[in-house]
């Protein structure tokens, strides 16, 4: 038991995180409005669809919200529990391009679908019509953020972004393994850090096509030339050509060494290409080019949870798949000594 | 196992969460899995991830076969 209670612990983190990843229900949320585009100065009529909605006659408030002034809506007829219609005024004057609608419901708190509307006329501020503040109301109990866009696909959070760390990790015991051949050249510590560097590949390769199914279900696209998801193409290079290198010398010791210093250049780009470049430039994904990665999804942290528990037990899994890998090499070695002998 | 055993295993796997649907869906299966759009996408997720899994476990059944067979006589 002594060496197996890690491997349980990963298990039972990765099977409570996925668990709970799949079943955690979406908040309530607004999910489409009709009309999408306001004419300043006129009266709307604005269809609403709500998800896991109870609408309720007299106690749906509603506000549109455009640069810090807050639109109130003149009267919220319930259709039924997912549907409304919202009668406002729109004053003149609005400064942003973009409206967000906010919707307070019984049990469901105040709802923002972000930049719900389209606002064509832009002024410098409206004077008129506009409420002094707004109340916002927190939502209840267990549920995801409900985005637009993302929907569903936010549970991926936790089966996407666990791949990356755990290929960090990887990578970090791997730049490890090679320090310690760079002292000792013990040839020991080159199989481990080849072991580490095949398993983080196949994390960063999981990474790769679980991000790009991603995308294409958010973005529009497989791929996109972001600096992020670049960065992450070419690590995943840099670590083949770790493979190649030291395949290409027979030589056990020399391999051994020559392997290790390009592994700890390996490493130094690796964080240049993922963890810095793409914090620098624009960038669609989240946790980059100045996006927030949690904050702006998970306003109530219940993705957080989950996330490092997926976290944790995903890192337990890599390190166990390196660990059987290591033994097997320590294996080969003893095989190949004794065959020379 | 037998060839038949095998297959009545993949057809019971395969048919089973099939049947378990058919019987009419609980609410949170709704809610969470087929309430609102995209969520085949975490489906992909998902089955990529066992089938990287998979791949390496075939990739250890390589090595340890090949130590295997420098072992026989």
């Amino acid at each position: 038991m002594k060496h197996w209670w890690w491997k349980f612990l990963a298990v039972a983190l990765v099977l409570a995180a996925s668990i709970t990843a799949l079943r955690t229900p979406l908040a309530p949320a607004i999910v489409h409005v009709e009309p999408a585009t306001l004419q300043p100065g006129t009266r709307h009529a604005i269809e609403v669809l709500g998800y896991r909605t109870q609408f309720v006659p007299n106690e749906v408030i509603a506000y549109i919200e455009n640069g810090g002034q807050f639109v109130p809506a003149g009267r919220v007829d319930v259709i039924d529990d997912t549907h409304a219609r919202i009668h406002m005024y729109v004053p003149e004057g609005l400064r942003e391009d973009m409206s967000d609608l906010l919707v307070t419901a019984p049990g469901a708190g105040t709802m923002r679908l972000f930049d719900a509307f389209y606002n064509p006329v832009k002024g410098s501020g409206a004077t008129h019509d506009i409420a002094a503040e707004m109340t916002v109301h927190h939502r209840k109990g267990f549920a995801f953020p409900n985005r637009n866009l993302l929907y569903e696909t936010i549970r991926n959070l936790n089966f996407h972004v666990p791949m990356w760390f755990t290929m960090m990790m990887l990578q970090t015991v791997s730049l490890v393994f090679s320090i310690l051949v760079l002292r000792s050249g013990a040839e020991l510590h080159d199989r481990g850090a080849v072991a580490a560097v095949h398993a983080s590949l196949l994390f960063a390769m999981m990474g790769l096509v679980t991000g790009s199914i991603w995308a294409r279900a958010t973005w529009g696209g497989w791929w996109t030339t972001d600096a992020k998801l670049n960065g992450a193409a070419v690590t995943v290079l840099i670590y083949l050509a770790y493979l190649v290198l030291r395949g290409s010398v027979t030589d056990r010791a020399k391999r051994a060494r020559l392997a290790a210093i390009y592994n700890v250049f390996a490493y130094v780009l690796m964080l240049l290409f993922i963890m810095a470049l793409p914090r620098m430039t624009a960038s669609l994904h989240p946790g980059s080019g100045g996006n927030p990665a949690f904050s702006q999804y998970d306003l109530d942290s219940s993705l957080r949870p989950v996330f490092y528990a997926a976290v944790l037990g995903w890192m337990g899994i890599g390190a166990w798949l390196l660990n059987l890998r290591y033994r097997l090499a320590r294996l080969e070695i003893l095989q190949e000594d004794a065959r020379i002998r | 196992m037998h060839a038949s055993a095998k297959l009545f295993l993949l057809t019971a796997l395969v048919a089973a969460p099939n049947a378990l649907l058919a019987q009419g869906n609980p609410d949170w299966l709704v809610d969470t899995l087929y309430g609102s759009g995209k969520i085949n996408t975490v489906i992909a997720v998902v089955a990529v991830i066992l089938l990287g899994l998979a791949f390496w476990l075939y990739r250890l059944d390589r090595r340890i076969a090949r130590m295997e067979n420098h072992h026989r006589p």
